[in-house]
């Protein structure tokens, strides 16, 4: 579990770089896997799947690669090692945001949840409000408003809610446009009547 | 000589690189619909040679045969079971590549298949 002498590295390091021997990616492996890894983790702290994942990306991205090393300014295995020591902090980096992402999306789920008991007490006063609406609403606006409630904008299925007489299209709309505003009036007062009245 | 703990994990991780054997195995498995053993099989290998086979470079260029018959002899597996499954991939790959154009140029084996005018005997 040694690195190879330099001259090792270097011949290595040459069958690598002319990109037409199939084993020679493989004797990188054979070569730098164990002893990086033992490295990585005696040394630095980490669990052998981390090791082995960061270890093997660096190898496949020199692979890929060669001519990025620069055999003057360092040794191959010194020039791995770091890179794995990078991609392994890198690693450990993405999954620490990526586990803070979804701590944040729980938190952010669990407070908006409501409670049961919170969600019976909406319910019961959601049902009170809509019989106080009922007795202030007139029977003739009731259809109207209700149509207008589940979001209905069709000028011709709110006429007909609102009982109007046929009429010319532009009179039909202005018609439409005047019931409707009187409604969502009388609803804005409604509204503002039932907070006054609430504890 | 025990195989390392890292091997497996190793060659899957190769898979995405597209020089591997390890990318070619998976295409070939992909089209073929092998699991891995089967093409263990087919090569006439065990799964942890496979393993080792997938860190390879993938051989090409002009000494494809002198690269393919290293791997075999390191390895004993079945160099013609090798070389059709490198092939294959490679033509399949060349076939669904879209051309330049795709538009405009019709791929080489479709103008073959339209250059017989309609009506015309064949000579055989």
């Amino acid at each position: 579990m040694r690195f190879p002498s330099h001259a090792e590295e270097q011949a290595l390091h040459e069958r690598v770089l002319k990109k037409n021997e199939s084993l020679a990616s493989e004797d990188v492996f054979r070569v730098f896997m164990d002893p990086i890894i033992k490295f990585l983790c005696t040394h630095r702290g980490k669990t052998k799947d981390e090791a082995h994942d960061a270890v093997c990306d660096v190898l496949l991205e020199y692979l890929e690669n060669p001519e990025r090393y620069q055999a003057h300014k360092s040794r191959l295995s010194t020039y791995l090692t770091r890179a794995a020591e990078m991609q392994a902090r890198d690693m450990y980096r993405s999954q620490e945001a990526r586990q803070r992402r979804e701590r944040e999306f729980g938190g952010v789920i669990e407070l908006r949840a409501r409670t049961p008991n919170e969600s019976l007490e909406i319910i019961v006063e959601a049902r009170l409000a809509v019989g106080r609406l009922e007795q202030a609403v007139q029977e003739k606006d009731r259809a109207a408003l209700g149509l207008i409630l589940q979001g209905e904008r069709s000028t011709h299925a709110l006429a007909k809610a609102m009982n109007l007489p046929p009429l010319p299209e532009k009179d039909l709309r202005r018609a439409v446009k005047r019931n409707r505003d009187r409604l969502m009036k009388l609803l804005g007062r409604f509204g503002k009547e039932d907070r006054d009245v609430q504890p | 000589m025990s195989n390392p703990d890292w091997l497996e994990r190793a060659a899957l991780r190769a898979r995405s690189a597209t020089w591997t054997l390890a990318h070619t195995f998976e295409r070939y498995r992909q089209v073929e619909e092998r699991t891995e053993a089967e093409l263990a099989r087919e090569l006439g290998c065990t799964r942890e040679v496979l393993h080792w086979l997938c860190l390879c470079r993938k051989p090409e260029g002009l000494n494809f045969d002198e690269q393919v018959t290293a791997i075999t002899q390191r390895h004993e597996v079945d160099l013609r079971a090798l070389v059709d499954v490198i092939r294959h991939v490679e033509i399949v790959d060349a076939l669904s590549r879209p051309t330049r154009d795709s538009a405009l140029a019709e791929r080489p084996i479709q103008m073959a298949a339209r250059d017989r005018v309609p009506g015309e005997k064949t000579s055989s």
